[in-house]
């Protein structure tokens, strides 16, 4: 039935009108997971309609789940029954939305993820993950702080202590296995003293913090998962008078890029949410455009330090 | 007589000639602002529409024999959530594993159990205590979703069943299952509200409470069963809605309650109680949904839909006092 409809549409379409006509442009529609939660994905949404305005070849049906699964599904399955020429999804839940995905594959319409993958099972019915490298930019933290140990000279005794993320994100496990991986590559005698979770959680992360400042005396660098958790850990460090700590986080957030204006708060990684949109929508198009997309299509987070932080605007979020 | 007869329907029939003009809207805008290929009236998407109406809808009909009595009751998001865990959750349990697929039905009839022992809990407080059931509910709102958020923290609880899957996206006689459980759900209860001594009982408690006892009925007990079966209810819309989704997010089911009562109000339920009709319901949740995927259709964005429908919520419930004011006077003519 859905076959029929199908063709019925696009044998109407190209009669009426005609096919330069039908060619002409890409009709991708996307499902965001939450705009109005945070400024990521207030600016990310913004990004994303500026980015497809600017494409003259591009009419997108920009939605919002509002953080509602149910209404996620329904948004996907009203897409298919539009019949776009592509969807990008930013999942409410990594594994609710695979059938739905599942749907759209069947009915022919190539499906992009976009920020936070969906579960493995649902890997066979998408054609390409659009979003940050979180491993690369686990190795880059090390790297930031490596660099700045071997400024310092204390690249041969600086000890080490790491705040994760919440236990068993994928984020917070390929972040830590990224920086864990690369720390003693770059700096093999750097040492990691001691790892705890933060949950992406400022007060937890400052907890986190004051035992780790009770337990050891001599601690020359952190580095946390996120920039949010970081500040938690440098306000620890701050009431406890403890200087000289190096403090390096991912995903750069607006208090921690302040905190690095301030010279308190060393480097860090920068995701750009206007990246991501864009990255995202690019990806699509590509994917239409019949191009080669690698099945996990990362787009750049550079690292960001107290040196080149004049060459990034400050987050929104 | 008549009189009442043309008041009911007015009511009734409101909703109605609403979604007749919504179609009707949506159909000629989109013809201009919508990117799709496809009119908006197009079969399979009104079919579509029904699937999609589900969720809010199942929960919406025990919702409005609640609403009939005078009561409501604000737990039926957290109800929702905790069926999806029990089903998902307990169709990965040891104990079951012998059972193959065979589970997917011990599991339905947990979940559904779980959901109408809640809401028995719900009647049972409501019933001994005589606190207002608004009261008793909000508690029982954010203790459930207490419940729900200590199982697995702030972690989705999943488990994908290819064959679940299946059968939530089947069709027969060309509708989805989300479709018949929702079409069956209306139907019971439209027939316990009009052929059951206990469907009667519930429009006399809602109308005069102290004459509803005077006249005998053993009001406790009656609202005890309301709450059962709108606990049962909001159980059913889960595993039916999670049937094809597979993974319960801790913070599902937020804010159903609002939208169910919404639907429930928009199709000419009292919220004194007394007065209302599951097929008012019905197109009051059709209502809303065509809201939802209308205003996609043409472009707008989901903060413009909440206001729009805001807006439609007071403007239909004036339209409804003035006409039933006017009723009233005219009986006194």
């Amino acid at each position: 039935m859905n076959t029929k409809t199908l063709l019925t549409t696009a044998v109407a379409a190209t009669v009426l009108m005609g096919p330069a006509l039908a060619m002409a442009e890409y009709r991708i529609g996307i499902t965001q997971n939450n705009v109005g939660v945070d400024s990521y994905q207030t600016t990310y949404e913004r990004a994303f309609i500026e980015a497809a305005d600017a494409n003259s070849d591009v009419r997108a049906v920009v939605l919002d789940a509002g953080g509602d699964v149910a209404r996620q599904i329904a948004q996907v399955d009203d897409l298919i029954q539009q019949n776009v020429d592509a969807i990008i999804i930013w999942p409410t839940n990594g594994e609710a939305v695979i059938p739905a995905v599942r749907r759209a594959q069947n009915a022919g319409i190539p499906v992009v993820v976009t920020n936070s993958n969906i579960a493995e099972q649902g890997f066979d019915f998408i054609r390409s993950f659009s979003g940050p490298d979180n491993v690369t930019q686990g190795r880059r933290s090390a790297e930031i702080m490596c660099d700045k140990f071997k400024d310092m000279g204390i690249e041969d005794e600086a000890q080490v202590v790491h705040i994760t993320g919440q236990p068993g994100y994928t984020t917070a496990i390929e972040r830590a296995g990224g920086f864990e991986e690369r720390l003693p590559e770059v700096c093999p005698n750097v040492e990691v003293v001691d790892t705890q979770p933060g949950d992406w959680n400022r007060e937890k992360a400052q907890q986190v913090m004051e035992a780790f400042l009770t337990q050891y005396d001599d601690i020359d660098g952190v580095y946390s998962g996120d920039d949010n958790m970081g500040v938690g850990a440098l306000n620890a460090a701050r009431a406890a008078d403890r200087d000289g700590i190096i403090f390096v986080g991912a995903t750069n957030f607006a208090v921690g890029y302040d905190a690095m204006a301030a010279g308190e708060y060393w480097g860090s990684i920068y995701q750009s949410p206007v990246d991501d949109a864009r990255a995202a929508l690019q990806t699509a198009i590509d994917v239409l455009d019949g191009e080669d997309v690698p099945f996990l299509n990362y787009f750049d987070t550079p690292k960001i330090t107290q040196d080149n932080m004049d060459q990034f605007t400050k987050p929104v979020f | 007589m008549i009189s009442e007869f043309i008041k009911r329907n007015l009511s009734t029939s409101a909703i109605w000639l609403f979604i007749i003009f919504e179609l009707l809207f949506f159909s000629i805008a989109g013809h201009y602002l919508s990117f799709s290929d496809g009119a908006f009236m197009d079969l399979n998407n009104m079919l579509l529409l029904l699937n999609q109406s589900a969720p809010i809808g199942i929960i919406a009909v025990g919702m409005t024999l609640i609403m009939v009595n005078g009561n409501i009751d604000l737990s039926v998001g957290a109800v929702f959530a905790i069926a999806g865990i029990v089903m998902l959750d307990s169709m990965t349990w040891p104990v079951f594993a012998g059972l193959g697929d065979w589970v997917i039905v011990v599991s339905w009839t947990l979940a559904l159990l779980a959901g109408a022992l809640l809401g028995a809990l719900n009647g049972l407080i409501v019933w001994k205590t005589g606190v207002d059931a608004f009261i008793v509910t909000l508690g029982s709102m954010l203790g459930y979703r207490g419940l729900v958020f200590m199982f697995n923290g702030e972690n989705p609880t999943s488990h994908l069943n290819w064959t679940l899957i299946d059968f939530a996206e089947a069709q027969f006689l060309g509708f989805n299952t989300a479709t018949w459980f929702l079409a069956a759900s209306v139907l019971v209860i439209w027939l316990v509200t009009r052929y059951t001594v206990h469907g009667r009982n519930a429009y006399a408690i809602g109308n005069n409470r102290n004459a509803a006892v005077n006249a005998g009925i053993r009001v406790g007990p009656h609202m005890v069963i309301n709450f059962v079966i709108i606990g049962f209810l909001a159980a059913l819309s889960s595993v039916v809605f999670y049937s094809g989704s597979g993974s319960v997010n801790p913070n599902d089911g937020q804010l159903y309650e609002l939208w169910v009562i919404t639907a429930v109000v928009l199709g000419g339920t009292k919220l004194a109680g007394g007065s209302g009709s599951v097929i008012g319901t019905l197109g009051g949740v059709i209502a809303i949904q065509l809201l939802r995927k209308g205003l996609g259709y043409i472009g707008a964005d989901t903060s413009t839909v909440n206001l729009v429908i805001g807006l439609i919520l007071i403007v239909v419930l004036f339209i409804d006092r003035q006409l039933n004011v006017k009723g009233a006077q005219e009986l006194r003519v």
